[in-house]
């Protein structure tokens, strides 16, 4: 079995390789830098020549955001269940209950801050936004932390089930809240008929994911569409029923073709990546004077409130008798909580999920960009701490 | 016999082709719940205004309150300064801002109706309200099926945002204007009137709507406009409110400074009068 083994240690740029575009193009697609890349053209043509960005922002929205998306959020879940199963690089964090705790005081954490600012600023009309707020970037996390931690480092381990945790509670609540949500019974129904196909290609032996998504895969959309619920999640029940190989390496590494499962993911990561690079310039568009009330609350959730609810959380469990990981000190803890401050992806999708376009809008998503800087922070607060690799003597 | 009926009844379809809606006036403020003495001083000038242009209906265009919004501030920021207004029986209609509580539309003398998004006929002007603060698909739905079933012979439309504007603070808000720009030109609308920018500014006419910010009757941003090619006229000196009479194809109207002086006015044609006179 060949896995793309560590993407952060393998060299960015062979100049002696003669293929070197392939290879450029291909260490960016693993290091999920084309939804930055989309964003800052975005950002760019947004200031520049704003009518045209948005009419075309606008024409894009529905195939990029409910369509495309769909196998983006579908592969994040694929690589997250294959971490998750026996053998997995996340399995043996299945049964604790720390990032259980972390999640919901970080989410709680970001939420109250949140509100507590718009309310402060007498804004009530932004306490719709508060899912961009709460958000996580699972894998701006993942990767910040293993430029700090090895790989197996359970700090790295423990963000990620926290974000994960997160991401999938806040994606629920939103969903549910919606006004656009309506459980349907036809829609039900077509959800169950959906996951009995896919359980049907399983039994049959099917490892192509092709009649997956052809299949199960429309009726879900259908059925989520139907529901009223954001149909770029439509693929993620799907994801338990396909084929998988267990992921012991990086959750995120785009697997080289070892295996019919390790080929077609690779091929299926490449779709979702064009998809992240259309998502970020369809939605990564905001003017940058409309910065207002709404940014800076997304900023102070993300930055203060997220990892101090998360601190306060562990804090008091830890209080209550139960025991920190072993080889995990608090200053672990405290950049695991830091490395959870960047919002960008999963912010912008949540964003772009449950507002409509509006001055709401506007002034979230530019917060929900401006939590890059939380990357910064936690390094700077790592160096400063030594943790990880930072660690005087290390 | 039938001579004769088919002459009253000619002489009828002459009459309804020359009758012309009683004309219309109303007032036009913005930004406005304060609660502070430029607020209360702007409302005086209304009053003052009101006995020689005795407008019918009050138009707010959103922030209709600040800060705290508890029953005393609805008193203070709205029911005092305003209390000689609403005591004649004029009625004020509002539009959402960013600073409103969404509760706010169920508060009477908004006279929304629990409604974010709603409109309201007065002779031959259908005023349409929007929430710009969320146009999800339901409320643009809404928008683009009463401006398509709107027979009056004026459309103006109000809402928070402005989609021009040469206010320093905000600017324009493109993402609106692309959503909301083909509909308006599409089914006609004359007039847009909105807040957001402490100015009061016009802007030339777009695509054959005229534009006008009326962001200044409580708020202001002094020096806060940069004027550009976009612009007609623009006050950024003091706090301002509007007038405006519709009579026929006519919308006559002026900008008033909470002293007293008019620091803008003019005549607008209704755009049906003005595309059949190119």
């Amino acid at each position: 079995m060949r896995i793309h083994a560590d993407p952060l240690n393998a060299p960015l740029l062979d100049v002696t390789h003669p293929r070197l575009a392939v290879r450029v193009f291909r260490a960016v697609l693993n290091r999920f830098l084309l939804l930055p890349l989309g964003v800052a053209i975005a950002m760019v043509w947004a200031n520049t020549d704003p009518e045209s960005y948005f009419r075309f922002a606008q024409a894009a929205s529905f195939p990029v955001n409910e369509i495309a998306m769909a196998f983006f959020m579908a592969l994040v879940a694929q690589e997250l269940f294959e971490s998750l199963m026996l053998g997995g690089a996340l399995s043996a964090w299945r049964h604790r209950a720390l990032p259980a705790i972390a999640a919901v005081g970080g989410l709680i954490g970001a939420v109250a801050a949140y509100l507590s600012f718009v309310s402060l600023k007498h804004e009530q009309m932004l306490a719709p936004a508060w899912p961009v707020a709460a958000a996580i970037d699972l894998a701006a996390g993942y990767y910040l932390l293993r430029l700090i931690y090895p790989r197996r480092s359970g700090v790295v381990a423990f963000m990620l089930l926290t974000a994960v945790l997160t991401d999938a509670i806040v994606i629920a609540v939103a969903s549910v809240q919606t006004p656009s949500f309506q459980l349907h019974p036809a829609g039900a129904g077509l959800l169950l008929a959906a996951l009995a196909s896919a359980a049907l290609l399983r039994r049959r032996g099917v490892k192509a994911f092709g009649p997956y998504w052809l299949i199960s895969g429309t009726l879900s959309w259908l059925a989520f569409y139907w529901m009223g619920i954001h149909p770029a999640l439509a693929l993620v029940p799907i994801v338990p029923l396909l084929p998988h190989d267990t992921r012991a390496g990086d959750v995120f590494a785009d697997r080289l073709d070892g295996t019919p499962v390790h080929h077609q993911e690779h091929e299926w990561n490449g779709i979702a990546q064009v998809a992240v690079l259309l998502f970020g310039l369809a939605n990564g568009g905001v003017i940058l004077r409309h910065a207002d009330t709404g940014t800076w609350g997304v900023l102070i959730a993300a930055l203060v409130g997220r990892p101090l609810g998360i601190m306060a959380a562990l804090f008091i469990a830890v209080l209550a008798g139960l025991r920190l990981p072993a080889r995990m000190r608090w200053s672990d803890i405290a950049v695991a909580a830091l490395a959870t401050t960047c919002g960008f992806t999963f912010a912008l999708f949540l964003g772009a999920a449950t507002l409509p376009i509006g001055a709401v809008a506007e002034q979230v998503t530019l917060g929900a960009l401006l939590t890059v800087v939380g990357a910064f922070i936690t390094l700077g607060f790592a160096w400063a701490a030594g943790a990880g690799r930072f660690k005087v003597g290390g | 016999m039938g001579i004769a009926l088919r002459g009253l009844f000619g002489a009828l379809l002459a009459g309804a082709l020359t009758w012309q809606a009683p004309p219309i006036t109303f007032a036009v403020i913005g930004d406005n719940g304060t609660g502070e003495t430029p607020q209360y001083d702007v409302a005086r000038q209304m009053l003052k205004t009101h006995a020689t242009v005795p407008f019918s209906l009050v138009l707010m265009m959103g922030d209709n309150m600040y800060g705290a919004q508890q029953p005393r501030d609805f008193v203070d920021k709205f029911e005092i300064p305003y209390g000689p207004l609403l005591r004649m029986g004029i009625p004020f209609y509002a539009a959402l801002g960013n600073h409103d509580e969404p509760g706010n539309r169920n508060y009477p003398p908004f006279n929304m109706n629990g409604q974010r998004y709603y409109s309201v006929v007065r002779g031959p002007v259908r005023f349409l309200f929007l929430d710009t603060n969320f146009m999800e698909p339901q409320q643009v739905q809404w928008f683009e099926r009463a401006l398509r079933d709107a027979t009056e012979q004026w459309k103006i439309v109000i809402f928070h945002h402005p989609l021009y504007s040469d206010g320093d603070r905000h600017g324009p808000s493109v993402s609106l204007r692309v959503l909301l720009e083909p509909l308006m030109v599409r089914h006609g609308v004359d007039i847009v009137l909105s807040g957001h920018e402490h100015i009061y500014e016009r802007i030339r006419p777009q695509k054959g709507i005229t534009y006008f910010i009326v962001g200044s009757s409580g708020q202001l941003r002094r020096g806060g406009m940069t004027p550009s090619a976009l612009t007609a006229a623009g006050f950024d000196r003091d706090q301002a409110f509007m007038v405006a009479s519709i009579d026929g194809g006519d919308l006559t109207f002026q900008a008033i400074s909470r002293t007293g002086v008019v620091v803008d006015s003019g005549v607008l044609h209704d755009r049906a009068a003005t595309e059949s006179e190119k």
